[in-house]
């Protein structure tokens, strides 16, 4: 029986992987108990019992490593714990820097390195792209309306408009991209990201890279319906060998370590890097669905065991997410917030 | 392979092509059409299949059969080698 911990736990309307991974996992070849890491005493995760078995209120990563990494031996020593799957982007730059030091505890992560987190900044995609030959929408950097109305006379509506990290918006006139601009310096700050609209078929893939060029598995999708926030509802598997040679040559050229999720848009033979993401994306469970069981997978490189690699998934298969709702005791609730954990 | 021999066609008339993740419907002419397509069969023998299947002139089948093909051609379904 192996313990292991899962972020990410979060599957409200803007999901974490967290509950797609556990699914994963439990379903996978090793007998495992998992733990829900949440941030919050209301995240669903923490009442789906049939999938985490005990659940730990952490402390903000920006509360710094110390506590962070108490928190998570304590887990360790209370009710042991194997490994730990990180889902959530802000959490990964600490776990990054502490992987040998929980690994000398025994608490064993199959990670990116500190340099393959820093590709998932967009200033980066021209570089990515560049080097495992795709393109990247037209993009201009900006940090001042200046910038910005020069980027946009370059580019011409419709323009998208982005955070570094989060949030993305496609404008069509100068008072909608200002309007975007402003939300997003005051969300996230600077800088913004003013971007060539490209059109075509969104497509992603999720995978594993071993960390030496090579992967444990990928799996190609495309979107069919998105929420106003953008997270896919419903999609649908597909077999691109452009864009599935392309996400090959990414994870041996770049060497990738870990999870991650290749977001793309394809227009004919084109193909448009859109964002690389260091962890997997709140739709892995797709993945596990037509027979490519990526936590599983990922698991296992954790723990030093050799996992599979075939990835033959038919084109074809429909994911469909839905909403669901249950009752638990509010002592479940009470637990959480005067335990911490629960 | 082209295009057309890629296409998942069942025979409700829905196509799914596994490259895009798009799908589409066709109606019996459409189907029929698609299935000779994707048999490789010419433009003339399409038409006199048509032709004989719907009782239509060959003049009929081969506007219906023009159209067709360029509403294909629109979605990027038929490349330049097919017919």
């Amino acid at each position: 029986m192996y313990r292991v911990a899962v972020s990410g736990i979060n599957a409200v309307d803007n999901p974490g992987p967290g509950v797609g991974i556990a699914k994963g996992l439990k379903g996978g070849s090793l007998e495992v108990s998992i733990y829900g890491l949440a941030y919050d005493a209301m995240e669903p995760g923490i009442y789906m019992k049939w999938l985490f078995e005990k659940s730990f209120i952490m402390p903000y990563p920006s509360a710094g490593e110390e506590p962070f990494i108490e928190r998570l031996l304590y887990i360790k020593s209370n009710y042991g714990l194997d490994a730990v799957i990180p889902a959530l982007d802000a959490e990964l730059p600490l776990f990054i820097k502490s992987s040998s030091l929980l690994e000398s505890y025994g608490v064993k992560t199959f990670l990116p390195t500190e340099e393959q987190f820093k590709l998932r900044g967009k200033d980066h995609l021209p570089e990515i792209a560049e080097r495992i030959g795709v393109k990247v929408p037209e993009t201009r950097i900006v940090t001042s309306y200046e910038e910005l109305s020069k980027a946009i006379e370059e580019l011409g509506f419709p323009v998208m408009i982005k955070g570094i990290f989060y949030k993305a918006y496609k404008a069509f006139n100068i008072s909608q991209a200002t309007s975007y601009f402003n939300s997003i310096v005051a969300e996230w700050g600077y800088p913004i990201i003013v971007q060539q609209a490209v059109t075509g078929e969104e497509m992603n893939v999720v995978g594993v890279g071993d960390g030496e060029g090579g992967h444990f598995g990928l799996v190609g999708i495309k979107k069919l319906w998105i929420t106003s926030l953008g997270k896919i509802w419903t999609g649908v598997t597909v077999r691109n060998e452009d864009l599935l040679s392309a996400t090959e040559r990414f994870v041996s050229e770049f060497k990738w370590r870990g999870a991650f999720e290749f977001e793309c848009i394809v227009s004919n033979r084109d193909i448009y890097l859109i964002e690389v993401n260091p962890r997997f994306p709140a739709w892995v469970y797709f993945a596990t669905g037509v027979g490519v069981n990526l936590p599983d997978r990922l698991l296992k490189a954790a723990l030093g065991l050799e996992p599979e690699r075939d990835w033959d998934y038919p084109a074809g298969k429909l994911y469909v997410r839905f909403t669901d709702d249950f009752v638990t005791d509010m002592s479940e609730f009470q637990r959480v917030v005067t335990r911490g954990e629960n | 392979m082209g295009k057309l021999e890629r296409l998942a066609v069942n025979d409700e008339g829905f196509i799914f092509d596994p490259e895009t993740g798009n799908s589409y419907t066709v109606n019996k002419t459409g189907l029929f059409i698609i299935k000779f397509l994707k048999e490789g069969k010419s433009e003339e023998e399409i038409v006199k299949a048509l032709s004989e299947k719907f009782d239509v002139s060959e003049e009929d089948a081969r506007r219906d059969l023009v159209d067709f093909m360029e509403q294909l051609r629109l979605y990027g379904l038929l490349e330049g080698e097919n017919v």
